[in-house]
């Protein structure tokens, strides 16, 4: 018992439900952006809602850890990358190796080519929704793990680092190694639906 | 850059001019190119369109189900 008396105790205590039930009210309203996150890390819807799951499980039980007035989101991201990785779904490695397009501008100068249009909407719509899902699929997971957090997510590099607990630096490369292996992939789609 | 020609410089920071990561300075200069270079603007466009579509194909809604489930593991309140 405290020293500062039952009314003081009585006090604290309801401030401190009172503050959890905001932390939890505030990690509620992020799980469609959750589940969206998730579910472009992992393979299947099952193991996606498995994984939010987890992560609001986890969350909720170390409230504590969370300071109030941080990057919720941010905080909230990590634990669910955390749990994605403790869940050994990283066996697959990233061909060191694999050659890449040159540049940025090769998928839109490619499908331009082999559609003869110029128009950059009409170009894009060549490319189907589930065929982008499939491409992004294929991309290795340490470089998914970034595009998916910076292209779907919305977080900056900054947050991305944070959240994934790599340099800003590596952010940088795997994005911009991944989102090549992600455009080649669509590129070679593209060219079979073509074929 | 010294000596890069000036497309080229564009193409490489178009990932950081998307993603709102370049310093004003630099976010001017490609501006500026794009302003003057249809060959960037069109790649560009295409670029932001392209991010647009990977965000909506990858826009799969939560099963309410799993929301309801999530709401569960809340803390009760006595």
């Amino acid at each position: 018992m405290s020293s500062n008396g039952p009314e003081t105790d009585a006090r604290r205590i309801a401030s401190d439900a009172r503050e959890r039930v905001r932390f939890e009210e505030e990690v509620m309203d992020l799980a469609d952006q959750v589940y969206r996150v998730a579910r472009r890390l992992v393979p299947t819807r099952e193991e996606a809602e498995d994984l939010v799951q987890e992560t609001y499980a986890r969350a909720f039980r170390s409230w504590r850890s969370y300071t109030p007035g941080t990057n919720l989101r941010a905080w909230l991201f990590r634990i669910l990358t955390n749990l994605n990785i403790d869940r050994g779904r990283r066996e697959q490695r990233a061909p060191a190796t694999q050659p890449l397009e040159e540049g940025d501008y090769f998928l839109y100068n490619r499908l331009e080519a082999d559609s003869g249009s110029e128009d950059e909407e009409r170009i894009v719509e060549r490319l189907s929704q589930d065929g982008i899902v499939d491409a992004l699929s294929v991309v290795p997971h340490d470089f998914r793990d970034v595009i998916v957090l910076v292209d779907i997510g919305d977080f900056t590099y900054q947050d991305a680092a944070q959240i994934l607990d790599i340099p800003i630096g590596t952010v940088m490369s795997r994005l911009h190694r991944g989102r090549r292996i992600l455009k080649q992939q669509l590129a070679e789609a593209a060219v079979q639906e073509g074929a | 850059m010294m000596g890069l020609d000036p497309c080229a410089k564009c193409e490489e920071v178009l990932q950081p001019f998307l993603d709102r990561e370049l310093s004003e300075a630099e976010h001017a200069a490609a501006e500026a190119h794009l302003d003057e270079c249809s060959y960037c603007r069109k790649r560009y466009r295409f670029e932001e369109k392209l991010r647009m579509y990977v965000r909506q194909a990858c826009a799969e809604q939560m099963r309410p189900e799993l929301k309801a489930k999530l709401a569960a593991l809340r803390t009760p309140i006595i």
